[in-house]
């Protein structure tokens, strides 16, 4: 069975040094992460933690096979509404593929870049890919679902095949 | 790091104390407010150590010699740690147990557990004359005991034993046996309670006085341990806050081993951050953390003091320390995860640049003496080496060159040293040291120095070793003499590599410039960026220059080990990895198939 998405948990953990209009963000710094056009999710807001706030928050976000990004805004709430402070633009690649194990919790953190492309903070995440229940029984198929991520060093998705595998595929190792 | 501009962030960062944030960038003990690394230097040096782990070892024999004619040996041991020079100095005895040829002593023997040395111990065992027998066994003159055996280990080979316990046999005091059996001995090593526990602290202060004039002060915290002679021992220190009277600090994480005891007196100071290095106080407390603990289920304050004018009096200040969150928990110790088959996994990468001049030079830095003298590379080999090779299982070390010029006549950026085109793995630190001389005659030293390809190569290798399991954390040492041709290369190497069990420690050889170097030892605060945005999740580098320290009581590169525990620990706690129960090591050892 084929997916058309993938499910991440990402748990948004905290910002550091985030400006707006040059002032230290004071407080109801939230953060939103955007896959495709449609879908945002949506971190509560700190209220007390000013320019390094902290939301620990886990958020499950459904990304598209052929989606290459993840979005990750942060934004203030003000008196005159909602105010971005900054965006961090996230490669699938850096948490998918490589050589750790597919169900490996990634910290990873990001530079922030405001409305004029400037550096505006740091986001600190943690990203874990979902790996479906299905996927240890599918050593069947044997070949990955390949869908290139059109990066670089990045050849496609492949489903590990367990090395105690028995039977047809036992020659291949 | 410029001409103009101090380490301010450098300066304001936390410094010793844990502080447990999912993404660790703080955690590392070696932020170095500069002036705290001096006064942390001048307290080592005089043997006062602000931080270290207190092993106890439990000694018991078998076979002893028999020694009296009517009944058996009336054995005691006696424990010596092994200087540098061969010395030994006694670390402890066990009491004195009537005939017994089979004794297991009671009384331990504790030791200072140091990861960044070899812990030479000599290990005697004497039979005590009935004439003795009341005496305190210190007073015992060991010159008039009858001596039944000695034996001799590395501190380390018995903390990385999964039972913690090493049998030794006992041997003449020249090493040998000849016909005789002298029995042997066991050495069990277990750390002292003390260091498992922790206290996490929330500090908050309100109504500080203000000592900035046209702001507010920018406060923070320093805390120290009083010790017997009545000195201050720094322990740690808040981040700093600015422009506020009413500070909230984040957490601090302070073991046990830190702090003694609970009942230990600590002072806490307050200051108010300059960026001149002149700090002003604005007040102190003394409290226990039994005391702040008080605090804490009290919801109080407590007031800080100062000296006033009149000597010998404190002037009770308006601004009140508050502990808004009080957490004991328990740690577990570097120890714990080594002896429960968690292992360091040592690689090494050697500069083959030109800049290091011709070998067959003397005056070049890959220059082999004949006489023996090891060169810088090899002696930064060595002194790693040394000290890891213990906690890896295998001894089997991957080894790399860059920016030499390989037989097929291309310049690799990461070539095999020993010169095999499959496997890159030498066997113990010989292998190493045999690989690198031969590599010498093998390879033309060409350039550019780069250590992309080293640290992809080092990541691959670590990032493979997680499929398997998540027991091995990997240790990379690159040796060079020169400044980066690309570090921006290097950077997005690194930060590609940071959220790995991976801790990168570069030595710098020679006399080349290398300020440069620093910036990728975030020790500032910065923390490194790649091109694509992307920021380090843990500083995972250390840089040192080697200097050619003759006499100095502390060297650099172990100053460069020293930290390699706390990054461990802050990879392993960062993601919940506990130690393994050692039911769970075997089975799993058990089912893995090669």
């Amino acid at each position: 069975m084929e997916s058309t998405s993938r499910t991440l948990e990402v748990t948004v953990i905290s910002g550091e040094n985030l400006r707006t209009d040059r002032k230290p963000v004071k407080k109801n710094a939230f953060v939103t992460i955007q896959t495709d056009s449609n879908k945002v999710c949506t971190t509560k807001m700190d209220a007390d933690g000013g320019s390094y706030p902290s939301w620990n928050e886990k958020l499950v976000v459904d990304v598209p096979m052929h989606a290459r990004f993840v979005t990750v805004e942060v934004q203030c709430k003000t008196s005159t509404g909602n105010k971005t402070v900054g965006v961090a633009r996230i490669p699938i690649s850096d948490f998918v593929g490589g050589h750790v194990p597919q169900s490996y919790l990634h910290f990873l953190s990001y530079r922030l870049r405001d409305y004029k492309g400037e550096r505006n903070g740091i986001i600190n995440i943690s990203v874990k890919a979902k790996v479906p229940e299905y996927a240890s029984c599918s050593s069947g198929t044997g070949m990955g679902m390949g869908v290139p991520l059109a990066d670089n060093n990045f050849g496609g998705v492949v489903t590990g095949i367990p090395v105690w595998c028995t039977g047809a595929y036992a020659g291949k190792f | 790091m410029g001409n103009c501009f101090s380490d301010m962030e450098g300066g304001k960062q936390a410094v010793g104390a844990a502080q447990l944030r999912h993404t660790a960038s703080g955690t590392s003990n070696n932020n170095n407010g500069g002036h705290n690394d001096a006064v942390d230097f001048f307290y080592k040096s005089r043997g006062m150590h602000p931080l270290f782990t207190q092993i106890e070892l439990s000694l018991s024999a078998s076979n002893l010699v028999d020694r009296d004619y009517t009944s058996k040996s009336d054995p005691m041991a006696v424990v010596y740690a092994k200087k540098k020079d061969g010395k030994l100095e006694e670390l402890g005895r066990t009491e004195v147990i009537l005939n017994s040829l089979h004794p297991a002593w009671i009384e331990k023997v504790t030791i200072a557990f140091q990861f960044e040395i070899v812990q030479p111990l000599v290990f005697h065992v004497y039979d005590v004359d009935t004439k003795y027998h009341n005496i305190p066994v210190k007073t015992l003159k060991l010159k008039e005991q009858d001596f039944l055996g000695e034996a001799t280990c590395v501190l380390s080979e018995i903390v990385t034993k999964q039972s913690r316990s090493l049998t030794l046999n006992l041997h003449n005091k020249n090493g040998k046996t000849g016909l005789r059996n002298f029995g042997a001995l066991t050495i069990h090593a277990e750390e002292t309670v003390a260091s498992r526990s922790a206290v996490e602290m929330t500090f908050r202060c309100a109504h500080l006085d203000n000592k900035d004039v046209f702001s507010k002060s920018d406060p923070f915290l320093k805390i120290y341990r009083i010790v017997e002679s009545g000195d201050y021992v720094p322990i740690c220190k808040t981040e700093v806050v600015n422009n506020n009277l009413n500070p909230t600090w984040k957490p601090l994480c302070m073991s046990m081993h830190q702090f003694g005891s609970k009942d230990n007196p600590l002072i806490i100071e307050c200051f108010d951050f300059n960026s001149n290095g002149n700090h002003v106080l604005i007040g102190k407390i003394q409290k226990s953390v039994a005391d702040l603990e008080k605090l804490h289920k009290g919801r109080s304050g407590a007031n800080l003091t100062i000296a006033s004018s009149h000597v010998g009096h404190e002037k009770v200040l308006k601004g009140q320390l508050f502990v808004d969150q009080f957490c004991q928990k328990e740690q577990y110790s570097f120890l714990d995860y080594i002896s429960s088959g968690f292992e360091l996994n040592f690689m090494v990468a050697v500069d083959f640049t030109s800049s290091n001049g011709n070998p067959r030079n003397p005056e070049s830095l890959h220059y082999i003496d004949p006489s023996g003298r090891l060169n810088s590379y090899q002696r930064a080999i060595m002194e790693v080496g040394e000290v890891i090779q213990f906690y890896d299982s295998d001894k089997r070390f991957p080894a790399w060159g860059f920016g030499g010029r390989t037989f097929d006549g291309t310049i690799s950026h990461c070539f095999n040293l020993n010169g095999s085109a499959s496997s890159s793995e030498v066997e113990g630190v010989e292998g190493i040291m045999a690989a690198y001389s031969s590599a010498l005659h093998n390879v033309a030293l060409a350039g550019p120095t780069l250590f992309g390809q080293v640290i992809n190569t080092a990541a691959q290798i670590t990032g493979d070793s997680l499929s398997y399991n998540s027991n091995k954390y990997f240790v990379l040492l690159i040796i060079t003499d020169g400044v980066l041709t690309d570090l921006q290369e290097t950077k997005d190497a690194l930060v590609r590599a940071s959220d790995l069990p991976l801790s990168i420690l570069i030595v710098g050889v020679g006399g080349a410039d290398f300020r440069q170097m620093e910036v990728l030892d975030a020790d500032g605060g910065q923390r490194l960026e790649s091109s694509t945005g992307r920021v380090a999740t843990h500083d995972i580098v250390q840089f040192v220059p080697m200097q050619e320290v003759h006499s100095g009581q502390i060297s650099v590169v172990q100053a460069l080990l020293e930290e390699l525990p706390g990054q461990f620990l802050t990879y392993m706690r960062s993601r919940d990895i506990k130690p393994r129960s050692p039911h769970v090591a075997q089975t799993s050892a058990s089912l893995l198939i090669h």
